[in-house]
């Protein structure tokens, strides 16, 4: 029974985890947007209005839960928790720090692409459930979108995993570090095993991977219908998307799931390009401040503080750029990043042959 | 009753129940989306053969693909027709039903007289690989197995199914291009 209950910690505390990083991503949201736009943002509520979010999310809890009388009722109830569910589910096999893994699968990146692609389908129940025009067409555009961006994200991903080797998520944040069990090329020629920091991460082992990361990067800002790939949810044209309809705890659910989507993102690209827990900095003969700073918390640190950098630069890029229209988005997906990405794999392949034996 | 042999179970009524439901349901669209749940549970059965890989691909084409296109195709389709098929199903014996039910119960016997046989005598060489402790355990990466053999001894297969998805996806293209006007 202890195993049982472990695992059902585990669960409450990623979920605590989800929770609080989602009232503060907002609160930064909102704070990155007022400082884009030349503005204060929040600052009513609390000091510097670091309260505002929870003021918010107590409001959404207060509020009734409103059936719209055409909805088909069941699956405009179920959709919130589907939305959810299957970002959360992506959660348990992502690693934190060394040694601290929820679940160490051998299919951790092949389980976390499929459980991701649920997410359509509860977008299209949502969509479908409001029986509203407006909600359709926002999860219509969403599949759309979310199904183009799929193939981008997984060429990516196959590029780099020609590189690691494994679909473990654990080993291939192993495998950039001073941790490492294997030997580590830097760039392909210069033995960095002992030196570790981030010479040893993915990125640099094979320099393509830096346009992979970016194609991963902008690929998977589209499956979280991120701006400025936020078609979906247009609100000049579409009121609010496929969530139109939704309110209190429901909404609650879906914004959180969107947050908790660009939060399991930017940790999937931590880990799999940036060198996961791995620390940034090398050992430099005497000085070994790889070694110093690898560990159960500092590999916690170092995880929080890459995904939260990348969470911020979503942000700043949401706040900067205009959106696309829909027909700029299939050619961006279609004619420039799978063909820059079957490139990548081909140069993956060769590199893993002629270089890394 | 252990852990696994209630989830095993669980797996199995929720599959059963949900495919029961698919079929019975008047209403097209959460039919659809029930089907969902019929291909999860069966995504679960599939884990407890210890094939996880099958698993995963399973999600991720069924639900994240094949599943998504069939309500799309259902959001496309004529409203009247779809009248015409909430109307079709009528008593659970009635003509076009005896049939199915025979073949039904045809399969089920075979099932069972399979399942006999199989217990009364396994094969020589799994017997003799269960007393030498061949046999994958759920903590085996398979993974790298699957690989080496999808190159070598199943290249032919492999490569045949790719061609085909080639040649359906060039279909699919040659179909909704738009012609050039003379």
């Amino acid at each position: 029974m202890g195993g049982i209950l472990l695992y059902i910690l585990i669960t409450a505390v990623l979920f605590g985890f989800i929770a609080l990083f989602a009232l503060f991503a907002v609160y930064a949201e909102r704070k990155i947007a007022g400082f884009v736009q030349d503005r204060l943002g929040p600052m009513e509520t609390g000091r510097y209005g670091l309260l505002q979010t929870f003021a918010d999310i107590l409001k959404l809890l207060q509020k009734e839960l409103i059936n719209p009388s055409a909805a088909d009722k069941i699956l405009f109830a179920i959709a919130p928790v589907i939305i959810f569910g299957a970002v959360f589910i992506g959660y348990s096999v992502v690693p934190w720090a060394p040694g601290f893994v929820p679940a160490n699968t051998h299919t951790g990146l092949f389980f976390i692409m499929a459980v991701v692609s649920i997410d359509a389908l509860g977008i299209l129940m949502a969509g479908w459930g409001s029986n509203n025009k407006y909600s359709l067409l926002g999860s219509i555009r969403a599949i759309a979108q979310m199904v183009s961006y799929e193939i981008p994200v997984g060429l990516s991903l196959i590029a780099a995993v020609m590189i690691t080797q494994t679909l473990n998520l654990n080993e291939i944040a192993i495998n950039q570090g001073v941790l490492s069990t294997e030997n580590l090329l830097f760039l392909g020629f210069w033995d960095v095993s002992d030196i570790g920091g981030i010479l040893a991460w993915n990125i640099f082992q094979a320099p393509h991977l830096i346009v992979v990361y970016v194609i991963f990067f902008i690929a998977t800002l589209a499956e979280c219908n991120r701006a400025p790939f936020d078609i979906p949810e247009a609100e000049s044209e579409l009121i609010g998307g496929f969530h139109t309809e939704y309110g209190g705890v429901r909404f609650a659910f879906v914004f959180l799931a969107e947050y908790a989507m660009m939060f399991l993102v930017a940790m999937l690209g931590v880990v799999i390009f940036l060198g996961g827990w791995n620390t940034p900095l090398p050992n430099i003969g005497s000085l070994r401040l790889a070694d110093w700073t690898t560990g159960l918390f500092w590999g916690l640190f170092w995880t929080l503080s890459k995904s939260l950098l990348i969470v911020g630069i979503q942000m700043w890029i949401r706040w900067t750029l205009p959106r696309f229209r829909a027909d700029q988005l299939m050619n961006l997906c279609w004619k420039i990043m799978i063909p820059a990405a079957f490139i990548c794999m081909a140069i993956s392949g060769l590199w893993r042959i002629l270089i890394m034996n | 009753m252990n852990l696994e042999l209630f989830l095993f179970y669980a797996f199995a009524a929720l599959a059963i129940g949900s495919s029961l439901l698919v079929v019975s349901l008047k209403n097209p669209a959460r039919a659809l989306f029930l089907f969902f749940i019929t291909l999860f549970a069966m995504a679960g059965l599939f884990l407890f053969a210890l094939a996880d890989f099958v698993a995963i691909t399973q999600i991720m084409v069924y639900v994240g693909g094949v599943l998504i296109l069939m309500i799309f195709a259902f959001m496309l389709s004529n409203k009247e027709l779809l009248a015409d098929i909430q109307h079709i199903s009528g008593s659970f014996l009635s003509l076009p039903s005896w049939q199915s039910i025979l073949l039904a119960l045809g399969f089920f016997a075979v099932f069972i007289l399979g399942i006999r046989e199989w217990n009364n005598d396994m094969p020589e060489w799994m017997l003799s690989n269960i007393q030498e402790g061949m046999v994958i355990t759920p903590h085996d990466n398979n993974i790298q197995q699957l690989g080496i053999k999808f190159m070598t001894q199943y290249v032919l297969p492999f490569e045949v199914i790719s061609i085909f998805l080639l040649m359906a996806l060039i279909g699919a293209a040659h179909l909704s291009r738009k012609e050039e006007s003379q």
